[in-house]
């Protein structure tokens, strides 16, 4: 590839895609703000029962984990 | 005490300070690779998020505005991941051909669809680097990557790009 072709491909893409308006329409930190106020999603109990179950088995089995390892 | 110190001590007022004055940056950063204001403000918010939520690992006496670029790149690449191409390349029409601003109009559209084909990778190394001209050195920060890298994905996506258009018959 020449240093042509690169060049006619930055001006076929700069001509493809037009420049756009880095200028931000508003302040964003009343919506940063919301955002950190929200309470982070929470792991139901049954979900951490679940994580405990699999760790033991595969405590106990750790053949097991090739056979999950298998068919995921 | 300095800015950076209170904000890494979680301190708000400190973030609020730095929020007004890099949200344009990270904003003009962000719009840059999405090249959708809406989305650009959406991963914008997301951000500067993401930045206080990580604020216990950024060292004071380090570069914020490169800190925040990184956060920034990293969620712009996840969004274009997650953005399914668009479905297939136009075909070639078998009607009489358009005239000159129609055939023009279609040859950008091409050009889109086929980068918007390429890799996620590629696509920003190759949109800051080509399209907006920004340094590679920028660049390679922003991806946490070396310039040499940057380089060599500039280039396999011109290659890409370049057997996609002859593909299709275009000459850019």
């Amino acid at each position: 590839m020449t240093e042509h072709d690169d060049h006619q491909i930055r001006k076929a893409l700069q001509q493809s895609f037009p420049p756009v308006n880095t200028e931000l329409r508003r302040d964003l930190w009343p919506v940063v703000l919301r955002k950190l106020d929200t309470r982070p999603a929470r792991v139901p109990w049954y979900d951490w029962a679940l994580i405990g179950l699999s760790a033991s088995v595969f405590l106990f089995f750790p053949q097991l984990i090739l056979v999950f390892a298998y068919h995921l | 005490m300095d800015l950076f110190r209170r904000f890494a001590l979680g301190e708000i007022d400190a973030f609020e300070t730095l929020v007004r004055q890099f949200q344009g940056d990270v904003y003009a950063w962000i719009v840059r690779i999405v090249r959708d204001p809406g989305i650009a403000e959406d991963l914008t918010v997301e951000t500067l998020w993401r930045i206080y939520r990580a604020r216990h690992q950024f060292r004071p006496d380090g570069n914020f505005a490169a800190w925040a670029r990184r956060i920034a790149t990293n969620l712009a690449l996840d969004h274009l991941r997650r953005k399914r191409p668009e479905q297939s390349l136009l075909t070639e029409p078998a009607c009489a051909p358009p005239p000159d601003h129609l055939r023009q109009q279609e040859t950008r559209a091409k050009i889109q669809q086929a980068f918007r084909r390429l890799s996620a990778k590629l696509q920003v190394a190759a949109t800051l680097a080509l399209v907006e001209e920004r340094p590679y050195a920028e660049i390679a920060d922003a991806l946490g990557t070396s310039v040499g890298a940057v380089k060599l994905r500039v280039f396999r996506a011109v290659r890409i790009l370049r057997k996609q258009l002859n593909h299709l018959g275009v000459r850019p």
